[in-house]
């Protein structure tokens, strides 16, 4: 099963080209890393996936041209976060991820027990419910970060795009949040396109990896073949060193 | 590839070939001048056209270099004297020592100009520190003081009749020179100002890294912006004081020079004075070849003020990098009622009961009355309708203000700057003189269709893909510039319409009919409902493009709705408060610090604030002056701008 079938996709600017000629599968189900150095187009490829800028070429997500779904269908089936998420002003948890319901019942549709339902389900699955009448402003970084997974998770969209979802926080919380996110594909079917930073982090928590240089697609696999130095090198243009861990996972470093 | 180099010495050739069209007929006065020998036409030559040409130069490059600076300084491409309030904080500082010290004005316009344009400056810069100097919010900020400041000047200009028409003549911008003092003056301050930018030059270029950076270099970036922004301010004051308001030459200057291809800041510090002052020079002599077809005393800042405006409009979507959501929420976290419901109820009581108890009370000449049973009769068809507009509009502008404010993620966004009002005031402003005794279904027509064609320029604006939405407000403060140099230019005739104008800007209840307060309070909670069926999009909106689109919303679709609502509401407000108020920024805030936070509680907060607080404008404004009546709109933003400030420049 395919996710996103993606054909000669390009991203252009005035004078420069952000993306180029970007031909590629993405398995649904599964949760697939977008990693590369900074600049190498990671985030573009994501933000043209969420329909978020506008790209050249084909793309066509679950069988459907991408430009061809209209927004609140498509926000049904595909949820996105941005890389940096807005402060929500006077907001309660509870609200914010009651937004997430918007692409069911539209400006004016009613708000059923069925939302409802979803609000309580998202609260409970990414652990929000002892804050859900807080303030989003006055929570911490990685609790912030999981109050709007939960809303993605209120949109009960098959699909999330996350970019950067762990760069402002730190190691303790990136690792919850990944594996917040992780068991959100595995246990409930869905699947999930990540920007990452961290190659270690990609291989540990993603079941795909895709890797972007200069704007070009140069690799893609599974988080084991990806833990070799020389694809590591051809991706990063770094000499890379791969260690194993007393349990047997690959740990990459600069060599 | 037309290059400032070869553009130069064209634009000279115009100007010069411009300025020789009218200076063709006056003899040239035989050299050493002497005014006893000379014949009228001599002196015409020798003291009004030759220092008027020599002026157009100076004054063109003081705005030209003043601008440049400000732009680099503040690395915000739109920034200049205009667009940062500092011409109209001078004019404001010139029309007041007219008024209450004329003795100040004895030794030189330019120090009182100078007090004036640095004390709004300072303003602007305060209010714009507490936002790391947006480029955005610098040019609403400076929009704003600006607007308070000439809505201040035109109200005590009516206030004191005919003995302020020449002031009104100054206000536009005219050249129209008698001798060479005007000259010299200029060059006193031209002359030290171009040898402190040249000194600047290597500082500046530092400080376009931004503070931080150039912090990090060794350069103390707090002193060298004071600095840079006081040269600015000293240039810009200078030909305030001479000449008047010449708008956006300091903002073309500099945009030209860019599009020209001069690069780095100190190309930017050297080619912008040359080719401010060839714009000037060629504005001038258009007005000067219009002069001989007998549009004698056609100010020439109505002129830039008319190119100024579109050149904004232009430049926008070249300004770079929207701001992230996030960075102009600076008033920390409100606080957040738990039964709001409580609140609006008593909100709402206490709006009735004010309306009740100002229907009874009234003000008699040696003191208050309240009505008998039967006074009331008499008196309800006059109070009743000038309450129920006063308290409609209120609402309009609360809810057109918390409507933009939701939509653009931007505190400072308020009907006043979405230009619509400004559009209405060209059009009353076009009827007034367009017809020889227009009725007042005419002038309403023609307000109606002035805010309209404001708001469809809007519209083109944020119809664009991609155009984010605080842009938005930048079309509007262009709108809004432009409608207000066009203004200028038409009142600068002085006669009998311009005041039947300059009364009408100041905005007043009293010439509200029942029909018509009936259809704007019904308006008002038209917007009122429709503003609450949207509220969903009101809170989606807030939270930024990505995640408003990530949710499925129509970005564009809901735009352009809310834009229309608000755009609606205000055009039917102006109509009684006159342009400016303030009700439609600062009740959204107040509704905010009171601490209903969710969009539906928000809106109806803000609109029974915005009610009330024009009820109070209204009942102030005819009280304070008994048994004149004082202008509503001015009214209320002389209690809503201290109160505003005080907000935008409180430390977090």
């Amino acid at each position: 099963m395919t996710l996103f079938h993606l054909s000669g996709l390009a991203v252009e600017i005035p004078g420069h080209r952000l993306l180029d000629d970007i031909t590629l599968d993405l398995p649904a189900g599964r949760a697939t890393a977008l990693i590369g150095h900074n600049g190498s187009g990671k985030s573009t490829l994501l933000r043209a996936l969420a329909r978020q800028i506008p790209a050249r070429g084909t793309a066509i997500f679950e069988g459907r041209p991408l430009g061809a779904w209209p927004a609140r269908a498509l926000a049904r089936r595909m949820a996105y976060l941005p890389q940096t998420t807005p402060p929500a002003e006077g907001m309660t948890v509870r609200e914010l991820v009651a937004l997430g319901r918007y692409p069911w019942h539209g400006a004016l549709g009613r708000f059923g027990p069925a939302d409802h339902a979803a609000i309580a389900r998202a609260l409970s699955e990414c652990g929000v419910e002892p804050f859900a009448d807080r303030l989003v402003d006055t929570l911490s970084g990685g609790e912030r970060q999981r109050v709007w997974l939960a809303m993605m998770v209120a949109q009960e969209a098959g699909t999330l795009l996350l970019d950067e979802p762990i760069s402002a926080l730190d190691i303790a919380h990136q690792v919850e949040v990944l594996a917040l996110v992780a068991a959100m594909c595995h246990s409930q079917g869905r699947s999930a396109v990540i920007v990452l930073h961290d190659v270690n982090m990609a291989a540990r928590f993603c079941d795909h990896v895709v890797a972007l240089r200069a704007g070009r697609l140069v690799w893609q696999g599974a988080p084991r073949a990806l833990m070799r130095p020389e694809t590591l090198q051809r991706i990063y243009g770094l000499p890379m060193q791969v260690l194993t861990r007393a349990d047997g996972h690959p740990i990459a470093t600069p060599a | 590839m037309v290059t400032a180099r070869t553009l130069a010495p064209f634009a000279a050739l115009i100007a010069a070939l411009l300025w020789w069209l009218a200076a063709r007929a006056l003899p040239m006065p035989a050299w050493p001048w002497d005014a006893q020998a000379m014949s009228l036409d001599q002196i015409r030559m020798a003291y009004g056209l030759m220092p008027r040409g020599v002026i157009a130069l100076l004054a063109g490059a003081m705005l030209g270099l003043s601008g440049a600076i400000l732009q680099v300084v503040l690395r915000n491409p739109v920034a200049d004297p205009t667009t940062l309030g500092i011409s109209a904080g001078a004019q404001l500082a010139l029309v007041l020592a007219t008024i209450l010290a004329p003795a100040l004005l004895e030794a030189g316009r330019w120090p009182v100009a100078m007090a004036g344009a640095g004390a709004a400056a300072a303003l602007v810069m305060a209010i714009g520190a507490r936002r790391g100097f947006q480029p955005v919010s610098m040019v609403i900020a400076g929009m704003l003081v600006g607007l308070t400041a000439s809505a201040v000047a035109g109200a005590l200009t009516l206030a004191q009749g005919q003995y302020l028409l020449s002031l009104v003549i100054w206000n536009g911008g005219a050249l129209v020179q008698q001798d060479w003092s005007g000259v010299a003056a200029l060059a006193l301050v031209l002359g030290p100002g171009a040898l402190a930018a040249a000194a600047l030059a290597r500082p500046l270029r530092l400080l376009s890294l931004g503070g931080e950076g150039a912090r990090g270099l060794g350069l103390n970036v707090a002193l060298m912006r004071l600095a840079a922004i006081g040269v600015a301010v000293m240039l810009a004051a200078a030909v305030s004081a001479e000449l008047g308001l010449i708008g956006f030459v300091g903002l073309a200057a500099p945009a030209l020079a860019r599009s020209l291809g001069v690069r780095g800041v100190a190309g930017l510090l050297a080619w912008s004075p040359v080719l401010g002052a060839l714009f000037l020079s060629v504005c001038d002599g258009l007005v000067l070849a219009a002069a001989g077809l007998g549009a004698e005393m056609f100010p020439t800042g109505a002129l830039t003020g008319l190119l100024g405006g579109p050149l904004l409009i232009w430049l926008l979507p070249r300004l770079r990098g929207a701001t992230p959501p996030g960075t102009e929420a600076g008033d920390g976290p409100a606080p957040r009622l738990a039964r709001p419901g409580r609140l609006l109820a008593a909100m709402a009581a206490g709006l009735v009961a004010a309306g009740l108890a100002l229907l009874w009370i009234g003000r008699v000449p040696g003191g208050w009355a309240v009505l008998e049973r039967a006074d009331l009769a008499a008196f309800l068809p006059m109070r009743l309708p000038r309450l129920l507009a006063a308290a409609g509009s209120g609402a309009a502008l609360a809810l057109a203000g918390a409507i933009l404010q939701r939509l653009t993620a931007n505190p400072l966004a308020s009907p006043e700057v979405l230009g619509v009002s400004g559009g209405a005031s060209l059009g009353y402003a076009a009827v007034v003189f367009g017809l020889a005794a227009p009725g007042a279904g005419a002038l309403a027509l023609g307000t109606m269709a002035g805010g309209a064609a404001a708001l469809a320029v809007l519209l083109a604006v944020t119809a664009r893909r991609d155009m984010p939405a605080e842009r938005v407000l930048l079309a509007g403060v262009a709108v809004s510039a432009l409608a207000s140099a066009v203004l200028s230019a038409m009142m600068a005739v002085g006669d009998a319409r311009a005041w039947a104008i300059l009364s009408w800007l100041s905005g007043s209840a009293a010439r509200v009919t029942m029909p018509g307060a009936l259809a704007l309070a019904g308006l008002a909670v038209a917007v009122w409902l429709a503003a609450l069926a949207l509220r969903r999009w009101l809170a989606l909106l807030p939270l930024g493009e990505g995640v408003a689109r990530g949710l499925g919303l129509g970005l564009a679709q809901a735009r352009l709705s809310l834009i229309l609502l608000a755009g609606l509401a205000t055009g039917a407000a102006t109509m009684v408060t006159g342009p400016l108020s303030f009700v439609g920024l600062m009740a959204p805030h107040l509704a905010c610090r009171a601490g209903l936070a969710r969009p539906a509680d928000h809106l109806t907060g803000s609109a029974l604030i915005g009610a009330g607080l024009m009820l109070a404008a209204d009942f102030g404004a005819r009280m304070a002056g008994f048994p004149y009546e004082l202008p509503l709109g001015l009214f209320a933003s002389l209690i809503g701008a201290p109160w505003l400030i005080w907000l935008m420049t409180r430390q977090r």
